[in-house]
Formats: C-alpha cells, sequence, structure tokens
C-alpha cells in the first residue's frame, strides 16, 4: 500500500514572504487498474493551511476522461456508492479520502500511463496539482 | 487397609487422575472475533448459473471446498476490490501458517449485465490463483442471494455508469455447499485469519 508520490505542485498564496502552501496532499494512493477494467480509485489526504474552507468542486486528470468524487459508506450490512458533489476541507483541518469512505473515482482512461496527474479545482480555478504512481500490486495469492 | 479401604483408595486415586487429566487438556473454547456461526448450517438453495470458464456453477459447484462468498460487482471500484484484496491478503497468511485446506474465494456478481464470464475471469485472476467467479441470469442470482438474505439493488446511472448498492457480508460455505457462518462488513484481514480455522476446525 506504500504511495510513491512523484510530485506535489502547490498554488501559492499571493502575499509576500515565504509563500506557504495552502493546500497539501499526503498519503497518494491510485489503486492499479483492474485487467479488462477502465477505471481505478485514489485516496489521499488534504490539508489545508489557510484559516479559510477549501471547496473542491471538481477533479480532473489528462490520464483520464472521468474523475468523480464519491463515497462509499457501510450502513445496516449494505454496501453503498454515490457521488459527492464538493470536497469541503475547513480551514486548518486534514480531510482524508480512504477505502471504504470518501474516494476519487477515475474512470475511461485515456491511454496507458504510468503516472497519474490530478488537479483538484475550486470554484475559482486550479488550487492543487498532484502526481503519483499506481500503487504495487500487492496481496495475490500465488508467489509472484 | 482394609480391601473396602484399598478399592475406595483406588477410586479417589482414578478420579484425582482423571481430574488431573482433563485439566490438563482442558482449554475454553475460542472466542471468534467476528464470524457469526450458524446453529444449523443451511444448504444454499437451488440455482443455475456460470463461472468464469462458461461452466455451470449449481449449490454442488460449493461441496468439498470451504467458500468465502462476496457478492460484489467488477465496476465497483472501493468496497468490493478492498474486500477482495483482504480475503486475498488473508489467505496469504493462512497458507503462510500451512492452514490446510484453504478457503476458496468466490465472487457472486450482482451486476450480470457488465460481469461476463470473461470479465470476471480477468478481474478474479488479480486477486490470486483459483478463485471462482459466479455470473449469469438475473432471476437465477436472485434465486441465489434471496435464499440466503443478500440485498442487491441497481441504481439509476447514465447508461453504463450506473452503481449497485448489496449486502458487504461475506458468507462461509462449508464443504457439504452449505452456508455455515457470515462475517458482516467492514471486513480485516485480521479477523478471517483467526475466525476461520476455528470454525474449520470446530466442524
Amino acid at each position: 500500500m506504500r504511495i510513491v508520490l512523484i510530485v506535489v505542485t502547490i498554488l501559492i498564496g499571493a502575499c509576500g514572504g515565504e509563500p506557504q502552501p495552502l493546500l497539501v496532499a499526503t498519503d497518494v494512493v491510485v489503486t492499479r487498474p483492474m485487467p479488462g477494467m477502465g477505471m481505478s480509485a485514489a485516496y489521499l489526504s488534504l490539508t489545508n493551511n489557510t484559516d479559510q474552507t477549501i471547496s473542491i468542486s471538481r477533479v480532473t486528470s489528462v490520464q483520464y476522461e472521468s474523475v468523480e468524487l464519491h463515497e462509499s459508506t457501510i450502513e445496516n450490512g449494505v454496501a453503498r456508492m454515490r457521488a459527492v458533489p464538493r470536497l469541503e476541507i475547513p480551514g486548518g483541518e486534514t480531510v482524508t479520502l480512504q477505502r471504504g469512505g470518501k474516494h476519487l473515482m477515475l474512470m475511461r482512461p485515456t491511454g496507458p500511463a504510468d503516472i497519474v496527474s490530478l488537479k483538484f479545482h475550486d470554484d475559482d480555478g486550479l488550487i492543487l496539482t498532484v502526481d503519483a504512481t499506481f500503487e504495487p500490486k500487492t496481496n495475490k495469492n500465488s508467489s509472484d | 487397609m482394609s480391601p473396602k479401604n484399598i478399592f475406595v483408595a483406588l477410586i479417589l486415586a482414578i478420579a484425582l487422575a482423571t481430574g488431573i487429566f482433563v485439566a490438563a487438556r482442558w482449554q475454553a473454547p475460542a472466542t471468534l472475533k467476528a464470524a457469526f456461526v450458524l446453529p444449523a448450517p443451511t444448504p444454499l438453495p437451488e440455482f443455475e448459473l456460470i463461472d468464469q470458464a462458461g461452466d455451470v456453477v449449481t449449490a454442488d459447484t460449493f461441496r468439498d471446498h470451504w467458500n468465502l462468498v462476496f457478492f460484489g460487482f467488477t465496476h465497483c471500484p472501493d468496497i468490493c476490490p478492498t474486500t477482495l484484496q483482504i480475503l486475498a491478503a488473508a489467505n496469504s497468511e493462512l497458507a503462510a501458517s500451512a492452514q490446510d485446506p484453504l478457503p476458496r474465494i468466490v465472487l457472486v456478481s450482482v451486476d450480470p449485465e457488465r460481469d461476463t464470464p470473461t470479465r470476471l475471469g480477468e478481474y478474479l485472476d488479480y486477486f490470486g490463483d483459483g478463485n471462482l467467479g459466479v455470473t449469469g441470469d438475473l432471476d437465477e442470482i436472485r434465486k441465489l442471494t434471496s435464499g440466503l438474505g443478500i440485498y442487491f439493488e441497481k441504481q439509476a446511472g447514465d447508461g453504463d455508469a450506473y452503481t449497485v448498492d448489496h449486502s458487504a457480508a461475506v458468507l462461509l460455505v462449508n464443504p457439504d455447499g452449505d452456508f455455515h457462518a457470515l462475517f458482516g462488513g467492514p471486513h480485516n484481514i485480521e479477523n478471517y485469519v483467526h475466525d476461520v480455522p476455528l470454525i474449520m476446525a470446530a466442524r
């Protein structure tokens, strides 16, 4: 489950002095696409270093035709998955996208890729770019 | 010592030895972490489906194996692969601890519209060898799920972009082909590694 985070590009505030990252991504995992399947899931933690709520309105990737924010739940023994319109990250807090909870659903790859570039947007435009590799293949019964 | 006293002493000695032997052998029954074992295993309902090779699958297919049966679908990007990874990882740990036999992992599709045998086969290969994929006619799937109390319901979506709500449980089916125990979700590796051998040994 180890992730390899290649590059995290942070757009910075326009204030003077040392630039401070507004939003930081950590623990990024992009699942390997299943054979025959055109989708993956992405998990990560997003830390808001400002005192204002950051509202992610959409996520895009040049490697996928569609990226959607979804939330899985298990309630009363039933697993459900629903689209989530926005991801709110309160000022000074960290929101974690994780297995069995909120996650990014990456659908319809545009072509073969070794790196997935995820671009997080708020209503004003791009605020964070995260480049990550796919997680290593693990948990296979057979030795490989 | 009179013969009567010798006899009483002999009985007491035997009783004491028996008590020591039983006390040395007795162990408190291990407590299961997550599984609920049915008081009486229940035969699977009658149904006829197909596996990833296109071969017929019936209740008899589950015989002669311990089976961990999950109901999901290949277009599920989160809970289904996570659950199957947990089952595969648990089997790897059980194999490393010389558990024999290992349970077979079975995915019964609740989305036969998209889960063709070929797609199921490709998908299940990712989680290891020897897994069984089950798909086929929707009505036949419902015969199996309704007989086991498994819920699933297709949700509205644009074209191919729909999801399916489904029970998160994993059922343990014994080598008689009977529904034997249930693991409710959420799942974790430790629970399977702990509980599965205990359930098998207690049967």
